[in-house]
């Protein structure tokens, strides 16, 4: 190893000492120790290195960090990810939590916000019998057709009708909030970065009292969650407002639990049958897949047991020599 | 569509297990029938639910949420945080009381020092608040 390594350094030194005659050679009139200082000789290799490191770096300075046009504040606190069971791939929702979500946005969110997207008859087989979720839409008037005078008359709920809004419209939805729209429930969860979690966290994260130092203006309430901090909907779930008749405790947090939950459902109520369909997709595909496994096993076989034989050719009419 | 459901419908009137009924259980009518018919032991003990259910003074729910954040921050994990948010609130309460004001800050508030208390309060508190949830 040391031999070799020898032998080829004094090739190499053979090499700088031809290229140093050739250079002589070629500007003869130039002193040739010149062209051997090292210095001289890295000199821009040496520069152009650093010219490439000091524009990267300078590049990085004026573009490389991250911008951040808001802050903390009126980005809002990012909500901590709950171990909701809903969300796992193979649960369902839990349907009694349904149940408990939907008496809480009634007796609670209901002043305010709407739910337009639902009708009584999604609600059948989901949160209430078919006989209760009747019940409950004929507490309600709705405009029936117009009578033989064109006059409307109203006629008590049935399944078809959608929830009833708490307001006629929107202007009269801001007149009665201090001019903040309360938006439409239905599709939240998914109208929301961090969805259920934001909700939730919305919900129970108002403070006793704002920080220190937090000047908001009139009508609206700190809550860290809200971009801004400022939001113009108060507290409103507070322990036992709603009585369950199940007889879980209705603690502040379970409400907002049941509550999100239910709005998860209103938001994407296909959610169960669409894991229920995932996962048939993977027992038919994984059971097509056996099956086809077998047939092209099965197809195969002739070619995979065949057998190539060569007999040679008998020679010229002679007699086979045995 | 309609060929699917037929089978389904078929297949699942031939399984054995149960499946998920709209309609009310008919559950309470047959209990009613039953209760008419048997002792009046029944009835005896019926009689002494309301009274006990007064008795029980209902104890007022609390948030578990709470006592979850509140054990966290005063936990081992979130104390320099916690740390923090105490220094912010002793110097901009005290500002408000007419102490020197920190010139360069003059109008500090301690949002985000209350924002890092409370993500790992919270952080903390997530999987105990699931597990007593129902
Ligand atoms: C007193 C009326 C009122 C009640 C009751 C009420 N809200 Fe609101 N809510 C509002 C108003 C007003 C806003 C708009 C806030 C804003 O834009 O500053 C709002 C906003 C919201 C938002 C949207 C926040 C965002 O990110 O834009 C959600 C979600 C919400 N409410 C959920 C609920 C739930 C769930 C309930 C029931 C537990 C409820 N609210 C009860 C008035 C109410």
């Amino acid at each position: 190893m040391l031999a070799r390594s020898c032998l080829r350094s004094t090739r190499a030194v053979g090499a700088v000492r031809n290229g140093a005659v050739n250079t002589s050679k070629r500007a003869a009139s130039t002193s040739s120790s010149e062209a051997a200082s090292p210095f001289r000789l890295n000199m821009a290799g040496s520069a152009a290195t650093a010219v490439a490191i000091g524009s990267m770096a300078w590049y990085y300075h004026l573009y490389g960090t991250e911008l951040h046009a808001m802050t903390p504040t009126e980005e809002g606190l990012h909500p901590t990810k709950y171990p909701w069971e809903h969300a796992a791939w193979t649960k369902t929702f839990d349907h009694q939590a349904l149940r408990r979500g939907f008496q809480v946005y009634q007796e609670v969110c209901s002043s305010c916000h709407s739910l337009s997207r639902i009708p009584y008859r999604s609600l059948v087989g989901v949160t209430h019998t078919v006989d209760e979720a009747k019940a409950m839409a004929e507490e309600n008037e709705y405009d029936s057709e117009p009578n033989d005078e064109g006059e409307i008359e109203k006629r008590p709920g049935k399944l078809s009708d959608y929830l009833p809004s708490p307001y006629k419209n929107d202007e009269a939805a801001r007149a009665a909030n201090n001019g903040a729209l309360p938006p439409d429930l239905s599709l939240i969860v998914k109208a929301r970065h961090g969805g259920c979690d934001y909700i939730f966290s919305l919900l129970t994260g108002y403070p006793e009292e704002p920080p220190p130092g937090v000047k908001l203006p009139d009508g609206l309430n700190f809550n860290p969650y809200f971009p801004g901090t400022g939001i113009a909907m108060a507290r409103v779930l507070y322990n036992d407002l709603v009585e369950y008749e199940d007889g879980t405790p209705a603690s502040t947090s379970q409400m907002a639990k049941d509550v999100v939950e239910f709005l998860n459902w209103s938001a994407e109520p296909e959610m169960d049958q669409r894991k229920k369909m995932g996962l048939k997709v993977l027992a038919i595909t994984s059971l097509l897949t056996a099956l086809s496994i077998w047939v092209k096993r099965y197809k195969w076989s002739p070619i995979k047991t065949r057998k190539i034989v060569y007999v040679p050719p008998k020679m010229g009419g002679r007699p086979n020599g045995h | 569509m309609g060929i699917f459901d037929t089978f389904t419908d078929m297949l699942e009137a031939a399984l054995p297990w149960g499946e998920a009924r709209a309609e009310a259980a008919e559950a309470e009518e047959k209990d009613d029938e039953k209760d008419s018919g048997e002792d009046s032991k029944e009835e005896e003990s019926k009689d002494d639910e309301p009274e006990e259910e007064e008795e029980e003074d209902e104890p007022e729910t609390e948030d578990p949420k709470e006592k979850f954040e509140e054990e966290c921050k005063e936990s081992k994990q979130c104390s320099p945080a916690k740390h923090h948010f105490d220094e912010c609130v002793e110097r901009v309460t005290g500002a408000d009381e007419g102490k020197p004001v920190d010139k360069k800050h003059p109008n500090e508030d301690c949002v985000e020092e209350f924002f890092h208390l409370a993500h790992c309060a919270n952080q903390c508190a997530a999987p105990k608040l699931w597990a007593a949830l129902k």
